[in-house]
């Protein structure tokens, strides 16, 4: 289904319960009322066109609509991926580390298999964490950078040399890596994990890691068909600019 | 779970080609793979280059140039070619078809026509699958203890190759990809022993 701006923001959560974390990320709580997608974002002061694509993109992995991409700036879509960032560090991480634990305290699981979850999970944050601050201080500022540049009209030698140097292109092979281990973890849970009486925790845990990964995979998509193609787009704009001048 | 089955439909009508997808995911290991609308150059050149195994062809899309379409693609033997049908469609075009799918027809006769044509053929392997084999679980161990592809090949006597070919299908069997994950599984299952695979950082 296409959402759009006239639909009751409501029904469009009941018809996909994936976008509940993606709203809040713009600022818009639960319990917003009986409102239209384009009440809410007028009274919030969030880009409409912007939200649409998010809340679009999330829903129908299909969904790539160029028009909309010109309406809103790089900047505010790397507002969006931090906040996003954030709230996988803060909250969803830490809560997964619980549910780990939880099955330990219950007895649900022996020591041997606790502790080794434990490793492979702390292995998988921190390679997790290393590609967020990889994205936060090199690609992003970059991102911005490129946006500023075009603003304003001016083109720096150090910005040239750094669209030469690493297009944005070679980034989209490494969400893959990130994604395999989630569903790894995912996969020993439901086979491997030896069985026992008592698995509360461990639906949680599955359930946690599922939703978890849909998440990221939209995430990622997201950077992937929204980050890039406006990437590209700046890139090409300065190299033009950059070219011309010099045949002057 | 074996490789999946290539269908290619050729249709014009969104509504049918939307739907055999739907269809086709119905039944495990197959998956459509292109739609053509049936006015491409060269359509059988394009259709045979993807060598799909089946071929699904909605007949009022491809017009006049039916008959010819046919009996190129009947030429390729591992083909199999399905036409789509109603109750409308005239009987000398449903006869140029072995195989059909009538479109009226409600969603478990269409799957139950459609498993008919496909066959049975690998479901009695897919029971072993799962189980390892001596040498992928030697490989396992190796890699579990943090060896590289290459000092397996070397410890093992075999090329790199065969090493990658047996690490493709461990991950095909036990659904894990990474090494963190299958040293997860080879200590789950004492495959290895927790105090060796210590040693090796």
């Amino acid at each position: 289904m296409l959402l759009e701006k006239e639909m009751k923001l409501a029904d469009v959560i009941n018809h996909d319960y994936n976008l509940i974390p993606v709203i809040s990320r713009f600022g818009i709580m639960l319990g917003f009322g009986d409102v239209s997608i384009e009440s809410i974002c007028t009274k919030k002061g969030v880009n409409i066109d912007f939200f649409l694509t998010v809340l679009n993109t999330f829903h129908d992995p299909q969904y790539f609509d160029k028009k909309y991409l010109q309406n809103f700036s790089a900047s505010l879509l790397i507002e969006y991926l931090q906040k996003a960032h954030n709230y996988y560090l803060d909250n969803k991480i830490p809560e997964i580390e619980c549910l780990i634990n939880d099955m330990a305290i219950k007895l649900e699981v022996n020591k041997t298999s606790h502790q080794l979850l434990r490793k492979f999970f702390e292995e998988y944050k921190e390679e997790f964490i290393k590609h967020i601050e990889r994205e936060e201080k090199r690609i992003y500022p970059y991102v911005i950078n490129l946006e500023k540049s075009v603003d304003k009209g001016n083109v720096s030698s150090t910005l040239l040399a750094q669209i030469k140097e690493y297009s944005i292109n070679s980034y989209e092979a490494e969400h893959e890596s990130v994604e395999e281990k989630l569903t790894d973890l995912k996969n020993i849970i439901i086979k491997y994990l030896p069985s026992s009486e008592q698995q509360q925790s461990r639906y949680k845990l599955l359930k946690e890691l599922v939703v978890l990964e849909k998440d990221l995979h939209d995430h990622a998509q997201m950077e992937n068909l929204i980050l890039v193609p406006k990437v590209e787009v700046l890139e090409k704009i300065i190299i033009n600019k950059a070219s011309k001048s010099t045949n002057k | 779970m074996s490789k999946s089955k290539k269908v290619i439909v050729v249709s014009n009508a969104f509504l049918l080609s939307v739907g055999i997808e739907n269809l086709v995911l119905e039944l495990s290991g197959m998956l459509v793979d292109h739609v053509f609308n049936g006015s491409e150059k060269q359509l059988f050149a394009k259709i045979s280059s993807k060598k799909p195994e089946f071929v699904i062809v909605d007949p009022t899309s491809v017009g006049d140039s039916l008959l010819k379409l046919i009996r190129e693609l009947n030429q390729e033997k591992y083909m199999k070619i399905i036409g789509l049908i109603s109750s409308t469609t005239n009987q000398n075009i449903i006869s140029m078809f072995k195989y059909t799918l009538n479109i009226q027809n409600s969603k478990y006769e269409l799957i139950e026509v459609l498993k008919s044509i496909v066959g049975k053929e690998d479901k009695v392997i897919s029971q072993n699958e799962q189980l390892l084999s001596k040498r992928e679980n030697e490989i396992l161990k190796n890699l579990a203890l943090g060896l590289t592809n290459q000092e397996i090949a070397d410890k093992l006597f075999l090329s790199i190759h065969t090493v990658m070919t047996h690490r493709k299908k461990i991950t095909r069997k036990l659904g894990i990809k990474t090494v963190s994950g299958l040293t997860v599984y080879a200590l789950m299952n004492k495959l290895v022993d927790i105090r060796e695979v210590e040693r090796r950082v």
